[in-house]
């Protein structure tokens, strides 16, 4: 403290020129109306300059803020997307919602395909599901697009299915808008396209028309789409239709499969076997006769 | 109150009342004004204090100011002039010079006074006319005014300064 205050008293003479001159300059441009304009012009100019800086430096310090806010909206933004997507993927699935809600209905066992060929005339799908999962033969395999085929044979934890694209598949299948009925089987040849037989010249028959299962076998419940028509002829003998059908089912992108596992009903299958055997016709109720269509 | 104090105060006087009387109706070139008021700061001896200084010369250039609306310019210039003027005529003096050096024509010869008060009213003047433009957009005009404002002060002051000289051998050698 007293070195500063010898330093102040030292240089007396200094703080004294200072104060004087500052002195000067206060009624410099203070009383002199040239000296204060251009005063205030160079002081705008100056402070308008450090304004500008600060501004700069300010709106750099700021950036964190900055990001944090962009960051926040960015969130919110892809929420939004993906609320929509949701939307948009839900309107999309609405097209085959009547498959899904029909599917709910049974019991499901999700599956993937571990094996498939598509080139022969008997194609098999090898699933990794099997009797450990509740598959059992004749069961129906759908997958997100449409009916697939039939569980053939089971193992413990795989299983054997014959798809749509095997010539010993034969599926009962309705004309959605008509619901006239049919079968269904494949050609050797194309992997997406079926055809249907057996529907009568009369019955009124348009492209694009959906074709679907229609619930008067054990394995599929109705309703289940297989295909749309994509063209109409005739059949060998020229009594009926055959329908070419496109399938909805991919076949050679066919990865997740769902076996309906739950909608064979053990009451009506045994009934249609007791319905076969004579001996026991007395204990049958009289009832009509049910036509089950099987795959082989 | 000291003979040098009543000396400094008379000169003080003189100089305001012939600078505002006198010098400041000559206006060379149209606008420069010498200021002869720097007089009083050109000679101030050398014991004077830093202090007493710089308060002559603030108070010289204020009733400047005071009479010629020129508030702060001559206060500022003078101020300036006095903080100098003791390292300037450090460069002038002789090395032996007393510790009550007096800068006149007689200790210092007619060229190192003609030299020294030059500078040293230059400095003012470069102030003064500094102050007064607040800008270098007319430079060679604020130049021409420092220059030749300094230069008619000097020859003033010398004048001044001859006059005091003949007056005191007068005194001495009537």
């Amino acid at each position: 403290m007293r070195a500063l205050i010898d330093i102040i008293v030292k240089n007396k003479h200094w703080f004294l020129f200072l104060l004087l001159e500052v002195i000067s300059l206060i009624f410099l441009f203070s009383h002199n109306g040239y000296q204060k304009n251009v005063y205030f012009t160079t002081a705008n100019g100056v402070v308008g300059s450090t304004y500008d800086v600060i501004s700069s430096i300010t709106a750099y310090l700021h950036l964190r803020e900055e990001n944090a806010a962009l960051e926040r909206k960015n969130e919110q933004l892809r929420r939004e997307l993906y609320e929509l997507k949701q939307a948009q993927e839900l309107e999309r699935l609405e097209s085959t919602k009547h498959m899904y809600a029909l599917a709910r209905k049974y019991d499901v066992v999700h599956a993937q395909v571990v094996n498939m060929t598509l080139h022969k005339a008997n194609n098999l799908i090898t699933i990794n599901k099997g009797e450990a999962d509740g598959i059992r033969p004749e069961m129906g395999v759908i997958c997100s697009r449409g009916v697939v085929g039939i569980v053939y044979m089971t193992s413990r934890h795989y299983s054997i299915v014959i798809p749509l694209l095997n010539v010993n598949s034969k599926i009962s299948c309705r004309l959605r808008h008509s619901e006239y009925f049919g079968s269904l089987i494949w050609k050797r040849g194309y992997a997406d396209i079926a055809y249907v037989t057996s529907i009568p010249r009369h019955a009124p028959v348009k492209k694009k028309d959906i074709v679907e299962t229609n619930g008067f076998s054990d394995i599929f419940p109705p309703g289940l789409p297989i295909g749309s028509i994509q063209g109409i002829g005739d059949s060998a003998d020229g009594m009926s239709y055959q329908l070419k059908v496109k399938l909805f089912a991919n076949f050679a992108t066919l990865r997740e499969v769902s076996v309906i596992t739950n909608y064979t009903a053990q009451e009506r299958r045994q009934l249609e076997h007791q319905a076969l055997n004579p001996a026991a016709q007395d204990s049958i109720p009289s009832k009509k006769q049910i036509k089950t269509e099987t795959t082989r | 109150m000291s003979s040098p104090f009543l000396l400094r105060l008379t000169r003080f006087f003189v100089l305001s009342f012939l600078q505002v009387i006198v010098f400041n109706h000559i206006h060379l070139f149209g606008y420069v004004t010498p200021l002869v008021i720097g007089y009083m700061v050109v000679c101030i001896h050398r014991e004077t204090s830093r202090t007493s200084m710089l308060l002559w010369g603030f108070f010289t250039g204020l009733v400047f100011d005071l009479f010629c609306n020129t508030a702060g310019m001559a206060s500022a210039s003078c101020t300036l002039a006095a903080m100098i003027q003791p390292k300037l005529l450090n460069m002038f003096r002789p090395h032996d010079a007393a510790e009550n050096f007096t800068p006149s024509i007689t200790t210092l010869g007619l060229g190192r006074y003609t030299l020294y008060a030059f500078m040293l009213l230059l400095i003012l003047h470069a102030a003064f006319y500094l102050l007064d433009a607040c800008t270098l957009a007319d430079w060679y005009l604020t130049l021409l005014a420092m220059g030749s404002g300094a230069a008619l002060s000097t020859i003033i002051t010398i004048g001044m300064e001859l006059l005091v000289r003949t007056n005191n051998k007068k005194e001495l050698h009537p």
